[in-house]
């Protein structure tokens, strides 16, 4: 038995009287992507949000490579100032990109582990040579994501789909152990989508582990390892990719995923 | 005519002095009310209940009074109440005074600007610079701040030319800015009396530098234009 990398049980979580989460358990193994699939309202995107501390949940248990990043009822774990440190397991791509539109590609790439290099002790004695690491890096990134003669230019000079992969290479910078994406493509014109769905596709062949939120169904099944298919807050079923695509063995899966064909998102 | 061009120098230079004093109140005060506004700002934006609605109380009140009547209030309360005169004598003491009410009062219009500016830019940006693992104060300096001053310039423009008007108020509490100057040439002064066109000459130095100031804020927009 391979130690997951991410653990998630019992999460739970409700805005006012809406209990947008309910039970949530699922794990993840390293070099592994999950895809989450289900309506919108289901609680997807709130999952990814509690996966990266921007919601706390009411109940239940995050763990990654074993540590207990998060537990409700540990209240040691929900300390503010440790919380930005172990936002850095993970990281995130948003529906809407959220690009620092006062910087440039690069610039955007490079922000955060700079940042995160000051407070390395020897960031003082060493400052040039980190700096240029730091470039170099994100320089790379931004290659790997196609976007070798866009370093210089700003958000608003970008093509969404340029925008997203922008916002891909951004997350990368800081290594995080685990992926997210939030819709991604959503956003996006439809001509533009598939450029982004490359880049993760890559991503997922080069064994990055990855949580995948989105509609693109033929997607999800190509790109993961395991499908998670939520509900009014529930999952309702996971599995492998040609189960839960195959044979559904619930009826609401069925249902849903019926909804998908013939709309050439399958 | 042959007496106001023989008078000419004695005006212009009362007025250079004058105007000097009208600079330096407008310099201090927008030295002090940049920041204060900015502390006011996050006073008035703070979770902490008690804070909020205490900052929202000041800022009702600066706003909600004329800056005159501050003026009056915060140079002669002192003095004539407390008897105790803390802003010093002379000159110097009412330049204090007025540096005082004015920062004050604008730094309250300042943070209604600054707050306006910054809950205009989208959570989303706060939102990614924390997964990105920064800090609030990161994530306030190094993404919001120029994403607001963007957004403020022209609201702040209007406040900063309407700033240089205004420290003709000081001359309530007799400070020597340069309607002061201007106006003293009616009652007499420097053997001139009875004389209105120094005040016109005033005006042409309030109009040179607003327009000098509209001119390096348009700059300023057109510069933070290259991005979105």
């Amino acid at each position: 038995m391979i130690m997951p990398i991410l653990e998630v049980e019992h999460i739970c979580k409700s805005f006012h009287q809406t209990e947008v989460l309910k039970d949530i358990t699922f794990s993840l193994e390293k070099g592994q992507a999950v895809s989450i699939i289900g309506s919108s309202g289901s609680g997807k995107t709130t999952l990814l949000r509690c996966l990266n501390f921007l919601e706390t949940p009411d109940q239940g248990i995050i763990r990654v490579n074993s540590e207990t990043l998060f537990d409700a009822n540990d209240p040691s774990t929900r300390i503010e100032s440790a919380i930005r440190k172990k936002r850095l397991h993970f990281g995130l791509v948003f529906q809407s990109f959220h690009l620092f539109p006062q910087y440039t590609a690069l610039e955007n790439t490079m922000l955060a582990t700079e940042l995160l290099a000051k407070e390395r002790p020897d960031y003082k004695a060493k400052k040039k040579d980190i700096h240029e690491e730091i470039r170099a890096q994100a320089e790379a990134l931004l290659a790997q994501m196609g976007l070798e003669n866009r370093m210089d230019n700003y958000p608003h000079q970008l093509s969404g789909g340029q925008c997203q992969r922008v916002a891909i290479a951004r997350a990368l910078a800081l290594k995080p152990d685990i992926l997210c994406f939030d819709e991604p493509t959503s956003a996006l014109d439809p001509e533009l989508t598939g450029e982004v769905l490359r880049v993760i596709r890559n991503l997922a062949d080069g064994n990055t582990t990855m949580v995948i939120v989105t509609h693109e169904m033929a997607f999800a099944k190509d790109v993961a390892n395991h499908i998670i298919f939520m509900d009014n807050g529930v999952i309702v079923e996971q599995g492998e990719p040609s189960q839960i695509f195959g044979h559904p063995a619930e009826e609401r899966t069925r249902q849903f995923l019926k909804g998908y064909m013939g709309t050439g998102h399958f | 005519m042959g007496q106001i061009s023989e008078q000419l120098p004695i005006v212009v230079e009362s007025l250079n002095i004058g105007f000097l004093q009208t600079l330096k109140l407008f310099f201090v005060t927008l030295t002090g009310a940049f920041p204060l506004g900015l502390v006011i700002a996050f006073g008035s934006m703070s979770r902490f209940r008690p804070l909020s609605y205490l900052t929202k109380l000041i800022v009702w009140i600066i706003r909600g009074t004329p800056l005159m009547i501050q003026l009056l209030i915060i140079y002669y309360f002192p003095g004539l109440v407390l008897h105790n005169p803390i802003w010093g004598s002379g000159e110097a003491g009412r330049f204090l005074a007025a540096s005082v009410s004015f920062i004050f009062n604008y730094a309250c219009y300042f943070s209604e600007i600054y707050r306006g500016g910054i809950q205009s830019v989208p959570i989303g940006q706060e939102e990614a610079g924390l997964v990105l693992g920064m800090t609030k104060p990161q994530i306030f300096f190094k993404i919001t701040l120029l994403q607001m001053i963007k957004r403020i310039v022209p609201p702040m423009s209007n406040e900063i030319i309407t700033l240089v008007k205004d420290t003709s108020l000081a001359r309530i509490i007799a400070l020597q800015e340069i309607i002061w100057a201007g106006q003293a040439f009616m009652k007499g002064s420097h053997g001139i009396s009875g004389a209105i066109w120094p005040l016109f000459f005033t005006a042409v130095y309030y109009l040179i530098f607003n327009g000098i100031l509209t001119m390096l804020l348009g700059r300023l927009e057109k510069k933070l234009d290259y991005f979105r």
